[in-house]
């Protein structure tokens, strides 16, 4: 008999009973989750007919729980369609049945077995290999060497959330657990960073369904982010948007302004510089969005937004902007701006040493 | 004889540009909110009040002589320098369309200080001889009498007759060793002489040691207001001078906006050493004696009264929280202007436009922003703590039949007090 994860996923689907009609149903709704066309919906269907379901396992090192909570919410495609229809998904911690040291035995098994195929899905930060081990461990072994050990046949790594794309609130200053992030860690891998405070359920399962439709990983942008869905900033797609324009801005969380839906920028809205599809696909099936509910965005899936500043503080400085590209530029800029700043101070000393008191006598000719 | 000239104002707005100063230009994001923030662009309507526009000239400055776009330009022969009609046509803008409230510095979204550069940008005003009459006037009074109204001594000392005669109390004058020298505006002497009054009896009941001085009485700076840093340091010295003969270790600013910050902030940097004394504004004053329970009061006022928090205390120096438990102690129907406290906004007499006859029509105007305040919360009475701000309520709401009486806290707070026995 053929492993459970040989079938295709077209058997996988009718094996559950799922009618053609449903099966294009979803392929459309997994083409707009991706923002493609809907034309690509029979190419989709064709793919996915054919797919093979991979072995998906699962890890939490440094977390809350909050990125697996956000996927049981997910609703196109809904985790049991993700968990029995698309993937097998082979270890999770917090979902699966097993126990103890079968737990871990599935977990090898599904190395073994799908050796060089099987998606790694990360949520959490990971204490370093500088790190005292001994700050999170899962039945007696460092995160590092599971991670270490578990991606070393893998196809892809996903970092899911903001703690394993980017370090996350663990590595929030003074870090003390030396967390690092996935990409920190695995050089040899492709890695696609899903960030978010949790991210956007529906963004978790759209990467996972491109995967499996193109059997490539979705256009990253420069922090290792799909492009379908972090391509463009909270602000250039906030509905709140024409009140900034109009330079409208809400003063408090109680004015007039705050009440009218003006723009939050002034309280602290990190919308300019976050990059994330919550504007677009909003939370609980598309019900409501931080900033619909009258709260700045706190910038959850940018690199480093505990540190940031203040939740509540204007953004005067592009957060995206790393402390590496910020002191690169700023070097440069110390190199071509030096020589004429040293004038300019001559010039504004020269300038108040020769400064004339001015005298009654002198202001009394104007009157 | 040496005279103001375009060259000597040039040179005073090149002495001017500092670090910070280069650091606003560059980074303005021409956004407008300081035109949002500034009740003469609102009430007017007219884009050239924008704040931002306000400082063309110290801008040009800068980026003619202090940048390397501005260089390039400049052998390109593209520049455009800053002429004597520039000056005189932005000397309107600079002195009568602002009060030098700083709403515009706390809105702004990068953090430019444009209250700031304003007050640097007259300097180059007053040097290159294009200031307001008005203001010359006061300035030269200042300098020449002591006040820039041109009140003597011999002035106050009527004053304080009458107030020694209706309390029945010395006003100390010219004591050694008091705890507070109290300085007052030659407004307050003039206009608001129940001040004095309210100020002899309340430290009179809470047993302060207070003196007035015959060597300085009017701290009030048209220095400052004209933007000239020779003139307001030589007013400043005045200060320290009264105090260090009479050896107080504290200073009460009058209640006039400006003179407080003046003093309290200015002062030191003007000049270029620290005081020997601390500077208070009354309400502190005030405020530290109703915490420590040396204020005892009876009664309350129950009519509705609100309260304008003048720029100068709360918006410039944080005084914010004091008035508002002062009125706790007096007021038992006290409503608060919708927007109040730092974000409140100015009456818009200050920085000199009260000075300054030919702005009075758009003195007026900026009004009309505190007058829709007022009406929003329909108040009896109106308190404050500025002579400035009390006498531009006064005449704002006459101008606009609006009858509501203006009152000062001081004053409020004295007539409160628990008789002896």
């Amino acid at each position: 008999m053929r492993k459970r994860s040989d079938k295709t996923l077209g058997e996988s689907l009718r094996d559950h009973g799922l009618s053609r009609r449903g099966f294009l149903k979803l392929c459309a709704a997994t083409a707009s989750l991706m923002a493609l066309p809907p034309s690509m919906a029979p190419a989709i269907a064709a793919a996915l007919e054919q797919a093979r379901r991979p072995s998906v396992i699962w890890l939490s090192f440094q977390e809350c729980t909050g990125c697996t909570e956000s996927l049981t919410r997910a609703h196109a495609p809904t985790l049991e369609d993700l968990i029995l229809d698309f993937i097998s998904l082979d270890y999770h911690h917090t979902l699966q049945a097993a126990s103890g040291e079968a737990a871990e035995a599935a977990r090898l098994q599904a190395m073994d077995e799908n050796r060089g195929q099987y998606l790694v899905i990360v949520d959490g930060s990971i204490p370093g290999p500088d790190a005292n081990p001994g700050f999170s461990t899962v039945a007696g072994h460092s995160n590092y060497s599971i991670l270490m050990e578990t991606v070393e046949h893998a196809a892809a790594v996903i970092a899911v959330g903001t703690c394993a794309a980017f370090g996350g609130l663990p590595q929030a200053r003074p870090n003390p657990t030396g967390a690092m992030s996935v990409m920190d860690l695995v050089r040899d891998k492709p890695v696609i960073n899903v960030p978010g405070c949790p991210p956007i359920p529906m963004v978790i399962t759209g990467v996972i369904a491109h995967y499996l439709v193109f059997g490539r990983l979705p256009e990253l942008d420069g922090y290792g982010r799909p492009l379908a869905f972090y391509g463009q900033s909270i602000h250039d797609r906030c509905y709140r948007r024409p009140f900034y324009d109009k330079g409208l801005f809400a003063e408090s969380f109680d004015d007039e302004g705050a009440k009218q839906g003006w723009c939050l920028y002034r309280l602290g809205c990190k919308g300019p510089t976050t990059y994330n599809a919550c504007a677009t696909m909003k939370w609980n099936d598309g019900t409501s969005w931080p900033v619909e509910a009258g709260h700045p965005c706190l910038g959850c899936s940018e690199p480093q937004f505990w540190d940031a500043g203040g939740f509540y503080e204007p953004v005067s400085v592009p957060l995206t902007l790393g402390p590496a590209t910020l002191l690169g530029a700023g070097a440069a800029g110390a190199v071509v701006g030096g020589g004429l700043a040293a004038l300019s101070r001559k010039k504004g000393r020269d300038a108040a040493a020769t400064r004339q008191p001015v005298t009654v006598d002198e202001l009394e000719q104007k009157l | 004889m040496s005279e103001l000239t375009l060259e000597r104002g040039l040179a005073a707005l090149r002495a001017e540009i500092d670090a910070p100063t280069a650091a606003f230009f560059s980074s303005c994001v021409h956004c407008g909110l300081c035109a949002q923030a500034c009740p003469f662009y609102l009430e007017t309507g007219d884009p050239k009040y924008t704040p931002i526009l306000k400082l063309e000239p110290l801008r040009r400055v800068w980026e003619n002589e202090f940048t390397l776009w501005g260089r390039i330009k400049g052998l390109l022969g593209l520049q455009k320098k800053v002429t004597d009609e520039m000056l005189a046509e932005w000397e309107e803008l600079v002195y009568d369309s602002c009060s030098l409230c700083g709403r515009c510095s706390v809105v702004c979204p990068v953090g430019n200080d444009l209250y700031a550069m304003i007050r640097k940008t007259r300097e180059g005003m007053v040097q290159s001889g294009h200031a307001p009459e008005g203001l010359i006037s006061a300035s030269v009074r200042a300098i020449t009498t002591g006040s820039p109204m041109g009140l003597q001594w011999k002035t106050l000392a009527v004053q304080i007759q009458h107030v020694e005669s209706s309390s029945g109390l010395t006003v100390p004058v010219d004591r050694e060793g008091a705890e507070y020298l109290v300085l007052l505006s030659s407004m307050e002497i003039i206009n608001f002489p129940e001040y004095l009054e309210a100020i002899t009896k309340i430290f009179d009941h809470a047993g302060i040691s207070w003196t007035l001085s015959t060597q300085c009485f009017e701290a009030t700076n048209a220095g400052i207001q004209i933007g000239n840093k020779d003139i307001a340091a030589e007013l400043v010295e005045r200060v320290v001078a009264a105090a260090e003969t009479l050896r107080v270790s504290k200073v009460i600013s009058p209640e006039c906006g400006h003179a407080y910050t003046a003093i309290r902030w200015e002062g030191p940097n003007l000049i270029g050493r620290p005081y020997p004394f601390r500077v208070f504004h009354i309400i502190e004053v005030l405020d530290e004696l109703r915490a420590a329970g040396r204020i005892k009061t009876e009664g309350k006022e129950d009519d509705r009264l609100s309260l304008h928090d003048p720029c100068n205390l709360a918006r410039k120096s944080g005084v914010i929280q004091q008035q508002r438990n002062l009125m706790a102690l007096v007021a038992e129907n006290f409503v608060d202007l919708k927007e109040h406290g730092k974000y409140q906004w100015c009456c818009g007499a200050g920085g000199g436009v009260s000075s300054n006859e030919r702005a009075e029509e758009l003195k007026m105007a900026a009004f009309k922003r505190k007058k829709a305040q007022i009406e929003e919360v329909a108040p009896e009475r109106m308190v404050t703590m500025c002579a400035t701000c009390r006498t531009q309520l006064e005449e704002g709401l006459e101008a606009f039949n609006m009858e509501i009486p203006v009152v000062g806290l001081t004053e409020m707070i004295a007539e409160h007090l628990v008789e002896r026995d």
